[in-house]
């Protein structure tokens, strides 16, 4: 016992321990707050804190999945909070040092996947559609476009293999999160022949692209769609008429955090009306809080981009968690795409 | 001397087997174990992981990093071959023109492959020179296929195969080349029967040095492939991140690393330590 | 013939560095696509200014360095004691662990580290990342003094032995002298291997250890980025220089 305190001691003099200032290390994906978001938080709570963004949410979990990440903070999507939950990798959320939940929509108070919301809080939502340029005629109005010959190889799709074997499935009347054999199979061949139009699969990158006119059509989200369109007003985003993916990023609290109530300080300060407005008006992002939509500028709060009305989104469906043997299929599914 | 020798050993042995040996262990027994449901791994001991790599998909996968590794091999011998004799054969400046040959291999490897991406793409200085000049009337999709990741592999390797070739050919007895003329051979059978022959040990050298990293390559068929198709190092790297099967990457990793034995073994002729 | 060769050694030459020059000269670039719209030394700034990039340089910095002093001192050792006698199974782990691809050495580094997290709670962080590029710079070390001790006259350490000096002053007055150039030689490589290294690093690097590599990967990820431009030209024509003279010194 002694020889392990003695070399826990020397790692951690190294510097291998972690520090024991007071500070907060969160990972969210990039382009996600504001740029005074982060600081006005360490100037009100005296808090140092790490912030680091990732591309993918599958690189976010690789790290969170291991158990000592030192992460404390991160905002995986709706679909994997269950399985993250079941794993025991979150910490219960304390609905007492949360007062501003109740500035949520009533939807996102009690979402599907998280129905008392005892492990996440809704922090951003979003929608994955088609984004094209004014120089596409006839513009797109669904998947089925994807199949087309007129766009000579300047089209793409997301890197994602639940993006891209949803939107088949969705092409083919099926659900978003089917786990069928066969239906997954119709997906995988459809997903094929798309491929053969495809430039490539490009997740935010493409957004430089499209602004620069490298591509003219492509598989993205509202939200980093928004932006390119801020920057070339010749794009439009379509809702998928056969139906789309709809998602929401949630906050949720590692359980190797030992910074458990400086991490619900800080979920309590994303969920401020002010805190949440400035973000979602920012970085283009469509925010879960009744409070701060009520705060934007009247030509992003009705914006239908970020905010579609009720009867285009009745055509999404939420991503849910996938079954161990339909994720085993799906990703045998996706390098048989990737290798075609 | 024993002792001397023993203390020089120690601190290097312990990093080996510490800091290589071990965790190439521990990576045995992964690949012997089971994924857990959504994350992690453990028991049951299983060797599930190499049955499922017997699957015809991977084998392809496999089959195409061989191809474009042997393709960039072979352009790389091609290209570097008579850069190699123009410096062997350059007197005084040799020390010089091999420093420009080696300049770029110090600089960062991400800064080189984005070079590429900055200039192929549509909107880049190669369509933009094509156009202007009126070879081209509209861009041509220069970056995000096998073409690309080609050029990015033999760009990154290049440097790899010349300076082995170089060490071969500079111990190249200039009077051998002599004699062969004047013995009335053309400059080809010169090159064919007497250079290439006394340059194989540097071609293989070479071949090693280049053939070994692409096949594991994972950043430029990343960057410049645009995802369309993946290399076993893409499909390795997916395993330990988007696919969290530890156990697969595990056993996937291995059988690469096997491979990769067998063929320097094979292909360096069991000369036995020429690097050490 | 000659002349031949003397063309197609220069297009050779344009081919491995116009790229790089041309981004260098694009950095300049006012504008952030390929139209030359003025000179402008903005995007420097920006990387200057940018927290991530400095961090990321400076941990780059701080692992290259330690990692080489590390590898160095142990790799030039451990050739030493090679030379003295061989041992067959030290050497055939050095070069395996040379031709092993990176993907497989990062991996097994990282489930080496999560195996002994088990044990100890630790984190990956700034140790990890050092220890994993001690790890594969040690080869690279030993290949280089190895390469270097070829050429040393065992007869002078006989030689010093008869006049009666110990087995560490042999070792600290004979040896190491000669060994110098090998050695800084090898530490260069090691350190332009550190600091290169994105695989690895990008596997075992923890919250406070992003690197320079890691970095550049993520804004390469998300497009032509011309402040990119602008940290690449820094990079090479740096570390090209510091190569430069590094050289020259060896060379006086």
């Amino acid at each position: 016992m002694t020889r392990r305190s003695l070399l826990l001691a020397a790692a951690g003099a190294a510097g291998c321990g972690g520090n024991r200032a007071r500070r907060l290390n969160v990972f969210n994906w990039s382009e996600y707050v504001a740029p005074e978001t982060i600081s006005n938080f360490e100037r009100e709570f005296r808090v140092r804190v790490r912030y680091a963004t990732y591309e993918s949410a599958e690189e976010m979990l690789a790290k969170a999945s291991t158990g000592n990440s030192g992460w404390d903070v991160v905002f995986p999507s709706n679909s994997y909070i269950q399985p993250m939950a079941s794993a025991g990798l979150l910490a219960r959320l304390d609905h007492k040092r949360l007062p501003n939940l109740a500035e949520l929509e009533p939807f996102f108070q009690s979402p599907p996947w998280d129905a008392s919301l005892s492990w996440s809080v809704p922090y951003m939502h979003s929608s994955t559609g088609i984004v094209y340029d004014a120089s596409v005629s006839p513009p797109p109005v669904g998947w089925r476009d994807f199949l087309s010959e007129r766009f000579r190889g300047r089209v793409t799709m997301l890197d994602d293999p639940n993006e891209v074997i949803g939107a088949c499935l969705k092409q083919l009347g099926y659900s978003l999160n089917s786990c069928d054999p066969a239906q997954l199979a119709q997906a995988r061949n459809l997903a094929l022949e798309q491929k053969r139009h495809l430039r490539a699969y490009l997740n935010a990158e493409v957004r430089e692209q499209l602004v620069a006119g490298d591509v003219l059509m492509a598989q993205l989200w509202a939200t980093t769609a928004q932006i390119g369109i801020d920057a070339r007003p010749s794009l439009t985003y379509v809702y998928p008429i056969e139906g789309f993916a709809l998602y929401a990023d949630c906050a949720v609290i590692l359980r190797e955090s030992d910074r458990v109530e400086l991490a619900h300080e800080f979920i309590n300060y994303l969920l401020r009306p002010q805190v949440s407005a400035r973000i979602a008006a920012a970085m283009r992002t469509a925010t879960p809080s009744a409070g701060a939509r009520r705060l934007l500028p009247p030509s992003l709060r009705n914006n239908p981009t970020l905010y579609p009305p009720p009867e285009t989104l009745a055509r999404g469906e939420w991503f849910t968690a996938l079954p161990p043997a339909g994720q085993r299929l799906r990703d045998r599914i996706w390098t048989e795409i990737k290798t075609a | 001397m024993n002792r001397v020798r023993a203390i020089a050993l120690t601190p290097g042995a312990a990093v080996i087997v510490v800091l290589f040996l071990i965790p190439l262990a521990i990576t045995c027994a992964y690949s012997a174990l089971t994924r857990g449901a959504y994350f992690g791994l453990g028991p049951p001991w299983t060797a599930d992981n190499y049955r499922r790599l017997a699957d015809p998909l991977y084998g392809m996968v496999f089959l195409r990093s061989f191809a474009l590794a042997a393709a960039s091999t072979a352009i790389c011998c091609l290209l570097g071959f008579p850069l190699a004799v123009f410096i062997a054969r350059s007197g005084r400046r040799k020390n010089l023109y091999l420093h420009l040959v080696i300049l770029p291999f110090w600089t960062s490897q991400l800064v080189r492959i984005y070079a590429w991406m900055f200039l192929l793409r549509e909107t880049g200085l190669a369509n933009g020179i094509l156009q202007a000049l009126g070879i081209i009337r509209a861009p041509l999709p220069l970056l995000y296929n096998d073409g690309a990741v080609l050029l990015g592999l033999v760009y990154a390797h290049l440097p790899f195969m010349v300076l082995p070739l170089y060490a071969a050919l500079e111990r190249l007895d200039p009077n051998l080349l002599e004699a062969s003329a004047d013995l009335g051979a053309r400059p080809w059978t010169t090159l064919s029967r007497v250079m290439l022959p006394l340059a194989a040990p540097g071609i293989r050298a070479g071949a090693v040095l280049v053939f070994v990293p692409c096949l594991g390559a994972f950043l430029v068929p990343d960057l410049l492939g645009g995802g369309k198709s993946i290399m076993i190092g893409t499909v390795i790297q997916n395993q330990f991140t988007t696919a969290r099967d530890w156990p697969f990457g595990a056993a996937m990793s291995l059988v690469v690393m096997v491979i990769v034995l067998v063929l320097l073994w094979v292909g360096a002729g069991r000369r036995g330590e020429d690097l050490l | 013939m000659k002349r031949a060769l003397a063309l197609y050694a220069v297009a050779a030459y344009a081919f491995l560095h116009a790229p790089l020059l041309i981004l260098a000269a694009f950095s300049f670039n006012r504008s952030r696509y390929t139209v030359w719209t003025g000179f402008s030394l903005d995007w420097y700034r920006a990387a200057f200014r940018d927290h991530q990039l400095r961090e990321g340089a400076w941990n780059s910095i701080l692992i290259a360095v330690t990692a080489t002093t590390i590898s160095t001192a142990v790799g030039a050792l451990f050739a030493y004691g090679l030379w003295k006698r061989r041992s067959r199974w030290l050497s055939a782990s050095l070069y395996l662990s040379l031709i092993t691809p990176e993907i497989v050495t990062g991996v097994s580094l990282l489930a080496f580290y999560q195996w002994i997290f088990q044990f100890w709670r630790l984190h990956l962080g700034m140790c990890t990342v050092v220890f994993a590029h001690v790890s594969f710079c040690i080869a690279y070390v030993v290949l280089v003094v190895a390469a270097r001790l070829r050429g040393f006259d065992p007869g002078l350490e006989d030689a010093a032995l008869d006049l009666g000096a110990t087995e560490w002053g042999i070792f600290w007055h004979v040896v190491l002298p000669y060994l110098k150039p090998g050695i800084l030689a090898a530490a260069l490589l090691a350190f332009t291997v550190s600091i290169d290294d994105y695989v690895i690093t990008s596997l075992v690097a923890g919250v406070d250890s992003q690197t320079l590599p890691m970095v550049i990967y993520a804004m390469a990820r998300r497009g032509v980025n011309p402040v990119v431009n602008a940290v690449s030209s820094v990079i090479v024509f740096g570390l090209g220089a510091m190569i430069l003279i590094s050289e020259r010194l060896r060379a006086s």
